[in-house]
């Protein structure tokens, strides 16, 4: 289970994040939902351990993860635009968490061959990652992410860079696919649809707080403010 | 986290890397230089300088040479540059290709061709120098200039012409001013080049044209004046200095200026009669200019005495016979590989420490112009200065011939950094975020992410630093012992000498370093990653 509490990041004058608190129980799947630069992403990036706090403190099962460096604490994050490795093939990128878990070769290949068929790109294991459309990018992306199965996964607006037609299909794939391995998950997006399908929980954000946090159906039907009412298209 | 001792951590890194290069630069390239800085301040030389008559004017004679050299490449060359970016016709790859060739060119080969070329009326005048110096740096407008003129948007033209304006009056209005930056960047990488100048002008400009660069060599070698010589090179070394932050400052602004263009590119079909008088006008151009001399030096090189063709030349290379060399010139061409090998090796070692140094996000700006210094510190300011310094205890390596390839690989080094350095600054920090998430340890990140990105631009910079090492002439002639001289060394030389026989030993020798070069930069070219790199 993972505890935020009272976690703030500075940047110099500006405030990223102010003061927030967000408990993510086991095989919970939260969506977080908030305008562009309410800190959504420095959230993700200050659990990763990639944003060093200005005050507050994460922690694992009540384990303090201050002293922790982002590639001990065995999480998950997909990048917004994906940041996939250009010279590594689509099962090197896939591969890539694994082999740093110290797993023998053919362990990797099968669970690579295993993931890819998981998001649906079998075969796709020795096609370049630049040559690849929009779409099957983000596939790669969450494949590596899932891949070395971490603890928590963070999903960083994972289908912001895609069209509509092809976001609305892949939403209800990715909600599925989600609740299918039951992972704990944090899935970022500014886009209130898109959250009140995957979560089960919403967290709303505006300029680094958070709003207002509870089931999708009591968020909409029970907003606690003008912001969050407009926001999540309750009226 | 600890950031405290993370960046402890860091700090220490970069020094252990930075230790070999600062060490070897401070030996080799801060101590020449402060030696010159310290003789050329010593009264007497100084004092020469300002009230010779002939000295002030080979000061001023260097000035106009420069200004006047960088005034009609870009006139030359601009139009080059926009038929080259903005119209789309069969082999144009290959024409690109071809207008770089002469860029790589060792100065030597040039001035080779150039006196086999231009009609003997030309001899020994100034124009013999500045049409070597549009030759050469043609090159750098068509690359510089076209560079950001390819990918100008094209409906800002469209814009123009709907709102009534005429072609000219849209490349006048809308292009030019758009592409500002860049030529004043390309005119003062060439103003720079033309200014340090040295082997075209020792070898056209005949005894009556002289630049501070030239100068230095004829004080030095046969004056044998080192205080004049030095009082130059710090006059020279001042100027320098000047016109390389100058250069800095505008690439910097270019830098910004390409971020901001489109990814496509926006090249146009030839369509008009116009159209194709202006492609065949600057095709010809590049013809008579580019390639008439290195053809006529080829064509010379094969051209037997009594008529006719055949490999005379080349076969007389092997022996020692008529030529005005100590050792046959096939030796030249062993020392220079061999010299030219440890010079790259050196450079892509001291070159490749610096660059992961100082290719992190926070670099110092002293840190980067300090790796620069030696490309615009003239290749003759570190020959001269490596005489002045390394010739007596602590450090006597005079009579070794260790010195070529330090000094070589001085001249190369900033190739190695300006290749390098460029691709890991594009390496975007979330791949590395992504590497940590994903598990890895820093150093594995390093090793998984950084290295074999860098490796490959470390190819294109070893390539670069052997080819200019090759033809590495201003330096060399300064340390280079008579018994082993390397190829630019030797057709410099033979060029001096009389007769037949000498000459045709110099073309082939010309057309032998050309062709090596050429080839070196070809083949390592191909490991390069898309446009980056500063060459």
């Amino acid at each position: 289970m993972l505890t935020v509490e009272g976690v703030a990041v500075t940047f110099g004058e500006h405030t990223a994040l102010d003061g927030v608190d967000l408990a993510v129980p086991d095989g919970a799947l939260v969506a977080v939902l908030g305008p562009s630069g309410s800190g959504k992403s420095t959230l993700l990036r200050a659990i990763a351990g990639l944003e060093p706090l200005t005050r507050g403190r994460v922690a694992w099962d009540g384990d303090d993860l201050a002293g922790v460096p982002p590639h001990k604490r065995r999480f998950g994050l997909m990048f917004q635009d994906y940041a996939l490795f250009p010279h590594k093939d689509v099962a090197g990128n896939v591969a890539f968490g694994l082999r740093m878990q110290g797993r023998r070769p053919e362990e990797v290949r099968a669970r690579v061959t295993e993931v890819l068929a998981l998001v649906d790109l079998t075969g796709f294991e020795h096609r370049s990652v630049t040559t690849l459309s929009g779409g099957e990018q983000q596939r790669v992306a969450l494949a590596r992410a899932l891949a070395p199965e971490p603890r928590l996964l963070m999903l960083d607006e994972p289908l912001g860079a895609l069209d509509r037609t092809l976001r609305e299909r892949l939403t209800t794939d990715l909600e599925e696919l989600l609740h299918g391995i039951g992972m704990t998950s944090i899935y970022v997006t500014h886009d209130h649809a898109e959250a009140r399908e995957i979560g089960d929980q919403l967290v709303v954000m505006r300029a680094g707080k958070i709003e207002q946090m509870g089931s999708p159906d009591d968020v909409v039907a029970h907003p606690a403010n003008e912001f969050v009412a407009s926001f999540v298209g309750a009226r | 986290m600890d950031i405290d001792r993370a960046r402890l951590i860091a700090t220490a890194r970069r020094a252990a890397l930075l230790a070999v290069p600062v060490v070897f630069l401070t030996i080799f390239f801060a101590w020449p230089v402060a030696a010159i800085i310290h003789r050329g301040i010593g009264a007497e030389g100084f004092r020469t300088v300002v009230n010779d008559h002939r000295l002030r004017e080979v000061a001023w004679f260097t000035v106009w040479q420069a200004t006047v050299s960088t005034l009609l490449t870009l006139v030359v060359a601009l139009p080059g540059a926009y038929v080259l970016s903005r119209y789309r016709f069969a082999g144009r790859s290959v024409v690109r290709a071809l207008v770089t060739v002469p860029f790589v060119l060792p100065t030597v080969v040039v001035g080779a061709a150039f006196t086999r070329v231009l009609p003997h009326r030309f001899d020994h005048t100034v124009w013999a120098i500045l049409i070597a110096h549009v030759f050469f740096n043609y090159a750098v407008v068509v690359r510089v200039v076209g560079g950001l003129w390819a990918n100008l948007d094209p409906r800002l033209d469209e814009g123009a012409a709907v709102l009534g304006a005429p072609r000219w009056r849209s490349l006048l209005e809308v292009d030019l001013p758009l592409l500002a930056p860049a030529i004043a960047a390309a005119g003062a990488i060439v103003f720079l080049f033309t200014f340090t100048s040295f082997g075209v002008i020792l070898l056209l400009g005949g005894p009556r044209h002289s630049t501070l660069e030239v100068e230095i060599y004829r004080q030095t070698a046969q004056l044998l004046d080192l205080q004049v010589a030095a009082a130059l090179a710090l006059v020279q070394l001042v100027a320098v200095v000047t016109l390389l932050l100058v250069t800095t400052r505008l690439q910097g602004r270019l830098a910004v200026q390409r971020r901001l263009r489109r990814r496509e590119e926006a090249a146009a079909r030839v369509r008009t009669t116009g159209q194709r008088l202006l492609l065949l006008a600057n095709f010809t151009v590049m013809a008579i200019l580019l390639g008439v001399p290195l053809l006529s030096l080829v064509e010379r090189s094969f051209s037997v005495p009594g008529g006719g063709y055949g490999l005379a030349w080349y076969r007389s290379l092997a022996s020692t016979g008529s030529s005005g060399l100590f050792v046959p010139p096939t030796e030249a061409i062993r020392n220079s590989l061999v010299f030219a090998a440890t010079a790259t090796l050196i450079a892509t070692v001291i070159g490749g420490l610096a660059s992961i140094a100082i290719g992190g996000r926070h670099t110092r700006l002293w840190l980067d112009v300090g790796l620069m210094l030696p490309l615009g510190v003239s290749a003759v300011t570190i020959g001269f200065g490596f005489l002045i310094t390394l010739n007596r205890p602590p450090l006597d390596l005079r009579a070794k011939a260790v010195l070529i390839p330090i000094a070589q690989a001085l001249v190369a080094l900033p190739f190695v950094v300006r290749s390098v350095v460029p691709v890991l600054r594009s390496i975007d920090d979330r791949l590395r975020e992504a590497a940590a998430v994903l598990g890895a340890s820093p150093s594995r990140t390093w090793r998984e992410i950084d290295l074999p990105l860098v490796s490959r631009a470390l190819a294109v910079g070893a390539g670069f630093a052997f080819a200019i090492s090759l033809g590495e002439f201003g330096a060399t002639v300064f340390v280079a012992r008579p018994d082993t001289p390397t190829l630019p060394i030797a057709i410099f030389r033979l060029l001096g000498r009389p007769g037949a026989a000498n000459y045709g030993q110099a073309m082939a020798m010309a057309t032998i370093l050309m062709v090596l070069t050429v080839a070196c930069v070809l083949v390592f070219e191909r490991a390069r990653i898309g446009d980056l790199g500063d060459f």
